[in-house]
């Protein structure tokens, strides 16, 4: 049997090889992210333990809970103790903060809105970084440079530059240029500057305090040993003493969390949506195999062989070309996580990523994926190659059962359809996790797809209907012929336009939500902000020097600056923001959208009162006169009570109170200033404005003017980035459709090779023939597109009025729309073109007598 | 692949191989019933040729489809090789078919991926078992093909295809060989020499052959002739010559 199967795929090579690539790009995807996420993963393991190469034992400060966005501090005294503990050979104060320097005028940071880190310096002993020029800076008011800086600016040593600070702009003296551990990996594009400790404290508000205390054991006493010793020398609860290995994989984790599994889950999701299509058609494929083979079957049966050896010949092909697919698709996920790589790289977002690994996991997963998902495919399809009788062999034109299970496929797939629909209605509006809330969304989504799919067939001939008259008009008589073919067997022209109908889907979803997003963000600004002008901190996270706000307010033209500020915050275990606001001037710049409140309730915030957002309230349960306490990522907390609620989900989302009762709540480093709202006095020229502004700032490097239009021209490009790797990536999806077309045509033909022989004998041409395969593709291709429209423009709508509260607005993309159409109409085209060539060179006597 | 096929002890004679007792046969309801067969009482003796002849639409086909256990009678019994057909499930028949008939269709007789070989061994793949390799050499000898068994099927004549179909159905020697129009698709060259083959499948090999045909050359190398008419037997005769059953069919007609 086995034989049999092997030697069936031969014959069908072509076949055999579109049914592969269907699955072969989804386990592609699959095992090169997989692939890819694994390097970033230990690329950020290996930076890590690399930086902590020559650390025995970490102290860090304990946060109250984790904020990815907010670096926490510790005392700076605490050295001394730590110095004292047994087995202590040296131990040292180490800053890391946000900065950059300025060579000639030129930034050196990251593109792309990644931090650029400024370290203090430690003695060498401790340093990841060596100088291979000059040397560490010790004085105040010297730096060294990474040796991608030096490359790059072609900075030397000795050469006066500056540097960018919380402070503002410092003049500094390059003594060395460094490099990172070995020189092979650098951290993240590396824009790393090294600055003696105390330039770091005071130019950053950092008094005193340290990112981390580190310390260096006596020859002969282990990391573990060190670390119990440094633990009894600090009684405080709230550092952590970790040895360097761990504080490295800490570290690596957390990094890995921020980026490498947003990656992953991203990417993956993308590559199940292409598995998903792969299903589709190679469902199809098989189920129009099986149909066509019926008469084989049937002899196969009369000759001996069992329900259970049919089955297994089906089953048996499907997982051979899953297993072939799948081990060819590990080898191209290499290759994708390679290019994928290099991509991040060329658009500025160069992710650190050692050697390609291929492990075990990522075998097994792409393997049981690929397998899994052909087998599964193929099931229906050969269950019902077991129902052929074996009388069916000795009957001309025999055709395959119609199955039992296919007379229930409307109850069922309404049934599909209801479950599908609560499962997106779950994922909308209930209180669980984010992750199952998530699952449950897409799983209803796919659960929608699938009844569509399975109700598709019952549209296509009235659709095709309507094609038709068009068709007929342009094409004439082949056009008939090509609407006629394409109703022939529903199901089939259903399900092929069913796998493009999933892409096209996605591909309007995707564009509607991000649309909403950016219509967010854009509306937020257009309906919340009296304000003309924003200054913000570039970089996340980033907050303003203290000075931003006065030399913003001595700029003439400017009516009203109005400052706010932040920090992370927990109320019952949840994190949001709580913002201090200047309470004269913010209902100048800032439009409250009432709930319960008004714009003099403002004025009378107190010390203990606070306005919380809608949304908010609604998940705390918190209304008008109710207390709440809350903590910030310093430790510090207080109680609040709620003086009044309001809308705005983007740009106050969070507790609103007065700026004096923040201050008390930060990390005493922080400025409590992240952003200053900025009203210009009537008559002035906004231009003259924004560049006395610019001018005013300058000695604040990181301060960032911008009109209400640039801003939301910022977030217009950002979203337009999202966009273009949304549509990449679903357009892998819309080609493996476009494989379903060609494979469901090539089918087609090759079992119509008689009729086609009999339609050229009687005069049709080749151009006729290839005109009418390329007419019954474009029907099933806008059968798809229109189906994918409409689901998406559904799925859009539902996901929009769901997260109404967080912001998203649905807004109807016409222009997308009619583009989409006009594509899946190419697609069409495009796919016919194997197949109408195909058919157009069948020899036509040889066609006639075909049997 | 073994199986339990019970055997009713039987008053028929021994060296029948299948008995049909009052087949009858009836397609659609009211008005549109059709009585394809119509209380056919038949048996077919161990090592003889029967051809079934009669004209189209009489129930020959059904005849065979039944006896071969392709098709349920309405009501009646069949016995193959001693075997009731009656309420055996799928799973029974499909190792019956295995192991005691054969099959030489009209058309796709063969997997057009196989080679000749192949096809002629495919049966017994199926069953997992192996087929005596002296007996495959004999069959092989005899389908006449010599070197061109390696090739496939669309590289062989209509009638050598034929010819490998006969050798595949006797490889696992069945208790009784169907065809149905074995030679209805050949020239009287081609399809003598298919014939030939099956003539001496029984007369060396000792099988039974019923054959289903159109062609009175066909029936003059069978030793019996059975003539349908509406689903009745309307003459069972011995051995005729191609003269004898073209006289015999104009007087049915
Ligand atoms: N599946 C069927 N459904 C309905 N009627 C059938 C079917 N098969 C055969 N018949 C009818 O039964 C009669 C006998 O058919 P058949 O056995 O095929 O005749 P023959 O093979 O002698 O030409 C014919 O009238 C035919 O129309
Ligand atoms: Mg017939």
């Amino acid at each position: 049997m086995i034989a049999l199967v092997l030697r069936g795929l031969s014959t069908r090579k072509l076949r055999s090889a579109l049914t592969a690539i269907a699955i072969l790009l989804g386990v592609t995807m699959i095992s090169g992210t997989l692939v890819l996420t694994d390097q970033i993963d230990r690329a950020f393991v290996q930076i890590f333990q690399q930086g902590n190469s020559k650390i025995n034992v970490v102290v860090k400060q304990k946060p109250p809970f984790k904020d990815p966005q907010t670096e926490v501090f510790l005392n700076a005294d605490l050295v001394t103790a730590v110095r004292a503990a047994d087995g202590v050979r040296l131990a040292e104060p180490f800053i890391q903060v946000q900065g950059y320097v300025i060579v000639d005028g030129e930034p050196m940071d990251q593109t792309g809105g990644a931090p650029s880190f400024v370290f203090s310096s430690v003695s060498e002993e401790l340093n990841p970084y060596s100088p291979i020029e000059g040397r560490l800076p010790t004085a105040s008011g010297e730096i060294a440079i990474a040796k991608e800086i030096a490359t790059k600016s072609k900075a030397k040593v000795g050469q006066a530059v500056t540097l960018a600070t919380q402070d503002g702009i410092k003049p500094v003296k390059i003594v060395g240029i460094v490099q990172y551990g070995d020189g092979t990996t650098s951290l993240g594009g590396s824009t790393t500057v090294l600055a003696p400790l105390i330039d770091v404290q005071n130019w950053w508000s950092l008094q005193g305090k340290a990112s981390y205390i580190y310390a260096k054991a006596k020859d002969g006493v282990s990391d573990e040993q060190l670390k119990a010793n440094v633990r009894a020398a600090l009684p405080q609860t709230d550092v952590i003493v970790q040895t360097g290995k761990e504080d490295a994989d800490e570290q690596a984790s957390v990094l890995n969390d921020l980026i490498g599994k947003i990656i992953r889950y991203a990417l993956l999701a993308f590559a199940g949506v292409a598995v998903l299509v792969g299903a589709f058609i190679i469902y199809n494929t098989f189920s129009i195999t099986v149909a066509q083979r019926t008469r084989e079957f049937a002899m196969l049966r009369t000759i001996g062989a069992s329900r259970r050896q049919i089955l297994g010949t089906v089953v048996g092909e499907a997982f051979i070309i899953g297993s072939v697919a799948s081990i060819i698709g590990i080898g191209l996920g290499m290759v994708f996580a390679w290019g994928l790589n290099k991509l991040f790289g060329a658009i500025g977002f160069g992710l650190p990523a050692t050697g390609l690994i291929l492990s075990w996991q990522t075998v097994v997963v792409a393997l049981a994926v690929g397998v899994g998902i052909t087998v599964l495919a193929s099931i229906f399809p050969a269950l019902r190659a077991t129902k052929i009788a074996p009388i069916a062999a000795l009957r001309e034109g025999a055709t395959l059962p119609v199955g039992r299970f296919q007379k229930l496929t409307p109850a069922l797939a309404i049934v599909i359809a209801v479950l599908g629909a609560a499962g997106m209605v779950f994922g909308l509006i209930s209180e669980a996790d984010t992750t199952s809330r998530l699952l449950t969304l897409a799983g209803g989504a796919i659960l929608i797809f699938v009844a569509v799919a399975m109700l598709a067939r019952f549209i296509v001939r009235p659709v095709v209907g309507v094609l038709s008259v068009p068709i007929t008009k342009v094409a004439g008589g082949v056009g008939k012929l090509a609407s006629e073919n394409a109703v022939r067997n529903p199901a089939r022209t259903a399900v092929t336009a069913a796998a493009l109908m999933i892409g096209i889907g996605l591909v309007v979803f995707v564009t509607i939500f991000v649309g909403g997003l950016r219509e967010s963000f854009t509306g937020a600004i257009d309906n919340s902000l009296k304000s003309d002008v924003t200054v913000t901190a570039r970089g996340f996270g980033g907050s303003l020097p203290a000075g931003v706000l006065d030399a913003v307010k001595a700029v003439p033209g400017v009516e009203t600056a109005s400052p706010v500020g932040g920090t992370a915050a927990q109320v019952d275990g949840q994190t949001f923001a709580l913002i201090g606001v200047d309470l004269t001037t913010i209902t100048d710049v800032y439009a409250f959208d009432w709930n319960d409140g008004s714009d003099e309730a403002v004025q009378s915030l107190g010390s203990d009162t606070a306005l919380v957002e809608e949304a908010i309230a609604t998940t705390l349960k918190l209304a008008t006169g109710d207390s709440f306490k809350i903590q910030t990522i310093s430790g510090k907390s207080a109680t609040f009570t709620v003086a009044g609620t309001y809308t705005d989900p983007t740009i106050l989302n969070g507790f609103v109170v007065d700026q004096a009762a923040l201050k008390p709540l930060l990390q005493s480093n922080a400025t409590g200033l992240n952003t200053v709202f900025v009203t210009e006095t009537p008559g002035s020229n906004p231009d003259t404005v924004q560049a006395a502004l610019d001018e005013a700032l300058k000695g604040y490097p990181t301060a960032q003017v911008q009109s209400n239009a640039q801003q939301k021209d910022q977030v217009a490009s950002s979203v337009n980035t999202i966009l273009v790797i949304f549509y990449a990536l679903l357009a892998l999806s819309v080609m493996i459709s476009l494989f379903g077309i060609v494979n469901t045509l090539v089918l087609s033909i090759f079992e119509r090779t008689r009729e086609i022989g009999m339609l050229r004998s009687v005069g049709t041409t080749r151009r006729q023939l290839r005109a009418m395969i390329r007419w019954e593709a474009v029907i099933t291709s806008i059968i798809g597109g229109v189906l994918g429209v409409l689901l998406g423009i559904m799925f859009g709508w539902a996901v929009c009025k769901g997260l109404e509260s967080e912001g998203l607005s649905f807004v109807f993309p016409t222009v997308q729309i009619v583009i989409f159409l006009v594509l899946s109409i190419v697609a069409g085209i495009v796919a016919a073109i194997l197949p109408a060539r195909r058919a157009a060179k069948l020899d036509v006597l040889e066609a006639l007598q075909y049997e | 692949m073994s199986t339990e096929i019970t055997s009713t002890p039987s008053a028929v004679a021994t060296d029948a191989v299948v008995v049909a007792t009052d087949l009858t046969k009836i397609y659609g309801e009211g008005d549109s019933e059709v009585r394809a067969l119509d209380g056919v009482s038949v048996s077919f003796p161990k090592g003889q040729v029967a051809a079934v002849m009669g004209p189209a639409g009489s129930g020959k086909s059904t005849l065979m489809h039944i006896l071969a256990g392709l098709d349920q009678p309405t009501s009646g019994s069949v016995l193959v090789d001693g075997t009731e057909l009656a309420g055996l499930n799928d799973q029974k028949l499909t190792l019956l078919r295995r192991d005691k008939i054969g099959f030489v269709f009209q058309f796709f007789n063969l997997l057009p991926m196989l080679t000749a070989k192949e096809n002629i061994e495919l049966p017994m793949k199926i069953a997992g078992s192996t087929p005596d390799p002296e007996w495959q050499a004999t069959l092989v000898e005899a389908t006449g093909l010599g070197t061109r068994m390696t090739h496939k099927p669309a590289e062989l004549s209509g009638g050598q295809q034929q010819r490998v179909a006969v050798a595949r159905a006797l490889l696992s020697k069945p208790a009784v060989i169907f065809g149905d129009e074995p030679t209805g698709t050949l020239d009287s060259k081609t399809s003598s020499e298919v014939l030939a083959l099956l003539r001496r499948a029984v007369d060396e090999f000792g099988q039974t052959v019923i054959m289903v045909t159109h062609d009175a050359s066909a029936a003059a190398i069978a030793d019996r002739t059975l003539f349908l008419r509406d689903g009745k037997i309307v003459r069972d005769a011995g051995h005729l010559s191609a003269g004898e059953i073209l006289d015999t069919i104009k007087t049915l007609e």
